[in-house]
């Protein structure tokens, strides 16, 4: 009987342990990085609603899809329907000065450096 | 944590290369000093030629005897020390970082390069642990300090190779990286790792006495 009861112990625990780490594997939403030749690292973990909804930024779109005429950021103009590689190329050009690389990097860790909040270091987005 | 991070990875970035390039300065000048104070007389027989002569036959693997005495602790020691700075100057993430910040950016390792070879620098530390403990007249010269010296050098490397992997307690691995990539930079000047500098006066000291008045080389 005793054995009986631990058999059945044991095999609920290892159910439990499988169904967590099952649940927890769940793909996380990331950057699309196709673009990228040889890209170095996994693409960053990115979860757009989500992150909009916890960062508060649900409500203007050009904080990150700006608007840019040479040096001049436009005001109320966002960029929502084209991809940040329109713009920002993968080396930089006498036109846009700022990579894709760099774009993405500098885009990120400004506000969460300045909010004091969301990941900052490399394997914090880039996660293996 | 986000201002300490920003912190150590800004303004201390440069804060350490400041003390390192006024240490070292300041390192030269009082050893120039104690030169023109007890041994000017070097300078009648100093010579350009024979100094870089002397420097460069030193770089050359195995050209100098006693490197070839000692094969195995030559060959560690000298892919040892190109890696040193090798791997930190070519590493993707650091010129990714001075890119962002400095618009400064030059060809970098890819990331599986730069980790097998990080995986090189560490056993080369291993290797100079164990000799000081296995080669008698090494033993007999050790001090705690050369431990010391070995675990400030291989910390950065040992903490970047783990932060690179993330297998634990990621953001702390990166912070003691960073601070002791940044200790290891302010050290230089004040410690033993100034031989980076004294290195080729050394050579151009011994080549140029050798060349010039003994004629003979000094290899």
């Amino acid at each position: 009987m005793m054995k009986l009861k631990r058999f059945i112990f044991i095999t609920i625990v290892i159910l439990m342990i499988t169904a967590f780490y099952s649940y927890s594997q769940e793909e996380f939403p990331m950057v699309d990085n196709l673009i990228f030749d040889h890209p170095q690292r996994p693409a960053a973990v990115f979860d757009h609603d989500d992150h909009n909804e916890k960062a508060g930024v649900e409500e203007d779109c050009s904080i990150c899809h700006h608007v840019y005429e040479g040096k001049e950021l436009i005001k109320d103009e966002s960029s929502e329907d084209s991809l940040c590689s329109e713009c920002h190329s993968l080396k930089t050009t006498p036109e846009n000065g700022i990579s894709l690389r760099m774009a993405f990097h500098n885009r990120c860790k400004s506000c969460h450096f300045k909010s004091n909040n969301g990941p900052v270091l490399c394997g914090e987005c880039h996660i293996k | 944590m986000h201002s300490f991070i920003n912190f150590i990875m800004g303004p201390m970035v440069w804060i350490s290369f400041l003390i390192f390039f006024i240490g070292v300065i300041f390192r030269l000048i009082g050893l120039f000093k104690q030169i023109n104070a007890k041994e000017n007389f070097v300078y009648t027989y100093l010579s350009f030629k024979y100094s870089f002569r002397s420097i460069f036959a030193w770089l050359i693997p195995f050209l100098p005897v006693s490197t070839r005495k000692s094969p195995v602790f030559y060959s560690i020691s000298y892919v040892f020390h190109l890696l040193l700075f090798l791997i930190p100057i070519f590493l993707l993430s650091h010129v990714a970082l001075l890119e962002e910040s400095m618009h400064w950016s030059w060809v970098t390792l890819s990331d599986s390069t730069a980790d097998s070879l990080t995986l090189i620098v560490i056993f080369s530390l291993i290797f100079f642990f164990i000799r000081r403990f296995v080669v008698p007249e090494v033993k007999f010269l050790t001090r705690l300090s050369d431990f010391l010296f070995i675990l400030i050098v291989a910390l950065p490397f040992v903490t970047g190779f783990l932060a690179y992997h993330q297998f634990f307690a990621y953001r702390w691995m990166v912070i003691v990286h960073v601070l002791s990539g940044e200790l290891m930079i302010i050290l230089i000047p004040f410690t033993r790792f100034f031989h980076m500098f004294l290195a080729p006066l050394t050579r151009a000291y011994t080549g140029s006495e050798f060349g010039n008045v003994r004629h003979a080389k000094d290899w």
